[in-house]
């Protein structure tokens, strides 16, 4: 049994307009130790996914469907104090700007100090021992010092490092980490990553990292998730995924590397851009952007083919899979090409 | 700490000199001391005999200065009307005005926080859409009308005959929604000598109950006031992430509305609170002239229809004064909350 | 057969021309968000409805007042304090009552309403051109006249405008006397408010300057050519416009209370040209004998025209702040 189980999960946010449905049918496991990357274009639910495991979705967001397993127990479902004892002790999360995430009004060591005693019963010298442990693994120096700085007095590495510190406090089994590194230098994003990577390898906690960067989920992950609108739209070991992408959209994805492009000509793009949760289209929530969109790419959502080790929801992976010809051609009732309307193929005059 | 003691007293000398100068001309231009201390006796050329050697004729910058030599010892001429020195009447005045805003303030803030806190948390509970309902009210009425409704309501009373009175509920409701009045609505009531020219109220019964009407009358604008910027701050901050964090943490939901977000959400309503000061001082006029409450602002309004320069221009430096001091204290309190603002100086 | 034409990106497409119909102002104005929310809001409505009420009794006063009270001839003194009509002893011939001197209180209620809205309006386009220009000055050409113009403001903030208009409204009492004071007490009041309420708009217009100010499009009108007085008022003000408008509403019920505030001293109208401010006073004096209503219907009356402009703008402000988050 995996530690971590997603299954079918369906979340919808009540807005006035209408519902929005940010994810449908989202399926993953996270084994003990294991790590994932869950990757996507803004806007795709990859954060709505992370916020969900904590059940921390405010309102008017709400889990419509499906159901979330943690080591047996299911977390939807938990009562607030229950679920409260979980954050931060056994599951820990890590956002994007390390800015905004801590409190400024707030010194270092008493943000890192309550999370220990809001689940251990501990005095305050022992919490703080452990605090500076923390601090030392992650490498900070003169942690002392740190312990009674203000989060405005250290840079952007440091305060990463210390949240990181702060996720690790607890020695919690999974850490979802939203975006780590997007607010911060390249060269300090590699070190970040690097330093992730090696605490969870040394202790052995599962991470699940939400990035739209492939060349950061290629360099820590195991396994990967691809959103789309959504929903998961591939899914497989990292290797696999980056090597040999099945969707098109993850080949369009991997396309679109400035290093995939061939020097001097354009970049290449997937044309158009993602739906807005509130007009996705129906079938394959891709179609209107794929070049190999078929009649029942506008019908039917696909479901999930398996090839190789990686599930793909495509249809045309799966008549490949099964065997079959694929026409990539939309035709009428008739028989005929199809004149493009708002509901797939829209030309994009550059 | 000194560099920024240092900076609010530069910033005060010039807020006093300010002042002093615009009161100065005031009494320069309007006041005229010989009409108190000659009759209609004396002649035009007598008058300026004397007028010479009282220094009057000098020019502006000597007689300014000895203006501000005066007032830097407490001098500040008599008054036309009490005969006496304006810096005594005006200390006589002071404690009435500082025991009636010390009372409002108290008002204001034991009701602010926890209320905006709770319509901040709870934005769709019943209660806290009355509390802001009523507090756009609260903000629209002037306090001078405020003053005189609860004066109608509780000091003389108010019977209400809109349901049939030969009825038992009718009676009932024309009962639970009339009032008595009785509550005393003119001067403070019985004082207490407590030291020097102070005369409290505080330690008689009369005296607190003399205090009631004027106390709610004054904090009634403030107060919606507070109440809203607290709930709106509030609820900005809780959308912030390291709130966000603070429940990935699992931190308890009262650690995190009473620590992380109210001192965050205290920052600005300091801010704002400091520069109330000055409305608040405003507003003491208006309550004073309604309760005819013996304080400075009432002082000050039959200063001006007596044209007594004298104690007007005291006021004013009174006034700046108190500005002053306030606002070097909200900036000082606003420093030692907001770890991001360098007071003392320590390097980043 | 297929009409698949996607594939050669590289080949010249001309894009397709139609006729497209640029929508005027008012058709702009009529489908635009403001619109929008105000037909869906009903709160704003109402009071929308009541406000233009009040205007329209306020201005139409001398033809649908059911009596004129400065007309001394038509005043009877044995007609003094009489209770509004519904209640005993009451005369339907003076709706809501009379005051002191026999002066029908609806008469006067609908004159003094017209005095505070001409203040409240005047004084706060007084505020709005010298707050407007002063911001717009400090924000666009900074250095010395920015500190200066800011300090000034800060120190009259300070002191909170209802202080400095006390103050000036004394200082111009006792020099002028009480006489010349009230004669020319409406123009007074309209300078006393407006002088002590720019800052609130210098401020407010500096803050957008100053954000306006680093935008490329300053750049590109300074490379023009373009002086800086026509940059200011006619490139970057316009953009400022939006919360120039949302701090008007705050601002006008803000100069009637002021106003009210001033008369209710003795530092505003007299009786003779009474406003709201100064019909409370004046029936203060006879509230403890129990004529409630010469004091309390204007004061009831002043607070419903100050809570409908607040209503409206907290609607306003709602609705032009884009980030605030309606679920």
């Amino acid at each position: 049994m995996a530690l971590l189980e997603v299954n079918n999960l369906d979340v919808r946010f009540a807005m006035r307009g209408g519902e929005v449905r940010a994810l449908r049918d989202v399926s993953f496991t996270l084994e003990r130790g294991e790590r994932l990357g869950i990757v996507g274009e803004s806007g795709a639910g990859k954060s709505v996914a992370a916020f969900t495991i904590l059940n921390l979705i405010a309102k008017p967001g709400y889990i419509a469907g499906g159901e979330i397993k943690f080591d047996g127990e299911v977390l939807n479902t938990l009562k607030p104090k229950a679920m409260q004892s979980i954050r931060g002790n056994r599951i820990s999360m890590i956002f994007q700007d390390p800015m905004m995430t801590l409190n400024p009004v707030l010194t270092i060591g008493e943000q890192m100090i309550e999370c220990l005693k809001a689940h251990r019963r501990i005095s305050r010298k022992d919490a703080r021992a452990i605090a500076l442990h923390k601090l030392n693994q992650v490498f900070i120096p003169s942690p002392e010092k740190r312990l009674d700085q203000y989060p405005h007095e250290l840079s952007g590495g440091m305060r990463q490092r210390i949240i990181i510190a702060i996720a690790l406090l607890l020695d919690p089994d999974i850490i979802v980490a939203d975006e780590p590194t997007t607010a911060l230098d390249v060269t300090i994003q590699a070190e970040i990553m690097e330093l992730l990577l090696l605490l969870c390898e040394k202790h052995n906690v599962g991470l699940i990292l939400i990035t739209h960067d492939l060349g950061v989920v290629s360099q820590v992950t195991q396994r990967t998730l691809v959103m789309y609108a959504g929903r998961v739209i591939e899914q497989g070991p990292t290797r696999e995924i980056i090597n040999d992408a099945q969707h098109p959209y993850t080949q369009g994805l991997i396309n679109a590397l400035p290093q995939m492009a061939t020097p001097g000509s354009r970049l290449n793009q997937i044309r158009g851009s993602m739906p807005t949760l509130t007009k996705i289209p129906a079938g394959c929530a891709f179609n209107p952007r794929c070049d190999f969109a078929a009649n029942i790419c506008l019908e039917k959502v696909p479901a999930f083919a398996h090839s190789g080790n990686c599930k793909v929801a495509c249809h045309m992976v799966d008549a490949m899979v099964a065997g079959e010809r694929w026409t990539p051609i939309i035709t009428d009732a008739n028989g005929n090409g199809a004149t493009p309307t708002d509901n797939h193929r829209t030309e994009v005059n550059t | 700490m000194i560099a920024f003691l240092i900076k609010r007293l530069m910033h005060a000398v010039l807020v006093m000199f300010v002042i002093s100068i615009i009161s100065f001309a005031i009494q320069d231009n309007l006041g005229d001391p010989l009409r108190e201390m000659t009759g209609q006796a004396v002649s035009e050329a007598q008058r300026e005999v004397m007028r010479d050697e009282m220094g009057l004729n000098d020019p502006f910058i000597t007689q300014y200065l000895r203006f501000a030599g005066n007032a830097l010892q407490g001098d500040l001429g008599n008054s036309y009307f009490y005969k006496q020195p304006a810096t005594e009447v005006i200390l006589k005045h002071l404690p009435a005005t500082l025991e009636l805003v010390m009372a409002s303030s108290l008002i204001i803030i034991l009701l602010s926080a926890p209320i905006g806190v709770f319509a901040a948390i709870r934005p769709r509970n019943w209660l806290s859409r009355l509390f802001m309902g009523t507090s756009i009210i609260g903000i629209s009425v002037p306090v001078f009308l405020t003053a005189i409704v609860l004066i109608q309501l509780f000091a003389i009373g108010v019977t209400v005959d809109w349901f049939p009175s030969d009825t038992t509920w009718g009676s009932v409701l024309n009962g639970m929604l009339s009032t008595d009045g009785g509550m005393p609505s003119y001067g403070r009531g019985e004082l207490v000598h407590v030291a020097g020219t102070w005369s409290s109220g505080f330690f008689t019964a009369d005296g607190l109950w003399h205090l009631v009407l004027p106390a709610i009358s004054l904090a009634s604008i403030m107060l919606p006031l507070f109440i809203r910027l607290i709930r709106a701050e509030m609820m900005e901050v809780l959308q912030s992430d390291y709130i966000k964090f603070a429940r990935a943490k699992g931190i308890g939901l009262k650690r995190i509305y009473f620590l992380h977000a109210l001192k965050n959400t205290m920052l600005p309503v300091i801010t704002v609170g400091g520069v109330q000061i000055g409305t608040m001082v405003a507003y003491t006029i208006l309550t004073e002239t309604v309760f005819q409450w013996p304080g400075m602002g009432l002082m000050f309004l039959e200063a001006i229809t007596r044209s007594d320069i004298p104690l007007i221009v005291a006021y004013l430096m009174m006034v700046g004064v108190i500005f002053v001091i306030t606002n070097t204290l909200v900036d000082l309190i606003y420093g030692l909350v907001n770890p991001t603002v360098k007071l003392a100086g320590k390097p980043a | 057969m297929s009409q698949s034409n996607t594939q050669s990106s590289n080949a010249p497409v001309t894009p397709k021309t139609s006729s497209i119909v640029v929508p005027g102002r008012w058709q702009r104005f009529r489908e635009s968000y403001l619109v929008y929310s105000f037909k869906r809001d009903w709160m704003a409505q109402a009071c929308l409805l009541v406000f233009i009420a009040m205007v329209l009794g306020a201005f139409l006063a001398p033809w649908i007042a059911p009596a004129d009270p400065y007309d001394l001839a038509s005043i009877d003194i044995m007609n003094s304090e009489l209770p509004p009509a519904w209640m005993a002893g009451g005369d339907p011939a003076f709706l809501l009552g009379t005051d002191a001197q026999g002066r029908d209180l609806l008469s006067t209620i609908l004159y003094g309403t017209r005095v505070s809205l001409l203040i409240g309006f005047g004084a706060v386009i007084l505020q709005a051109l010298l707050g407007v220009t002063f911001g717009l000055l400090a924000g666009y050409l900074g250095g010395r006249i920015d500190a200066f113009l800011m300090r000034m403001a800060d120190i009259q903030l300070s002191f909170s405008t209802l202080m400095v208009a006390i103050v000036v409204g004394a200082i111009i009492k006792a020099t002028f006397g009480g006489a010349a004071f009230s004669d020319y007490a409406l123009i007074l009041l309209i300078l006393i408010i407006g002088l002590a309420e720019w800052p609130q708009y210098a401020r407010t217009v500096r803050a957008s300057v100053l954000a306006e100010k680093n935008k490329e499009y300053v750049d590109a009108a300074r490379v023009m050519g373009f002086r800086s007085r026509r940059i200011m008022f006619r490139h970057i003000l316009p953009n400022t416009l939006s919360p120039i408008f949302v701090i008007s509403t705050v601002q006008i019920a803000n100069a009637i209370i002021s106003e009210a505030a001033l008369s209710f001293l003795g530092l505003g109208m007299p009786e003779t040209q009474p406003s709201l401010g100064s019909l409370i006073k004046s029936g203060f004096d006879y509230l403890q004998s129990g004529s409630w209503w010469i004091t309390l219907i204007p004061g009831g009356v002043l607070i419903v025209l100050v809570l409908v402009i607040n209503l409206l703008g907290d609607w306003l402000r709602d609705v032009m702040n884009p980030r605030l988050y309606k679920g």
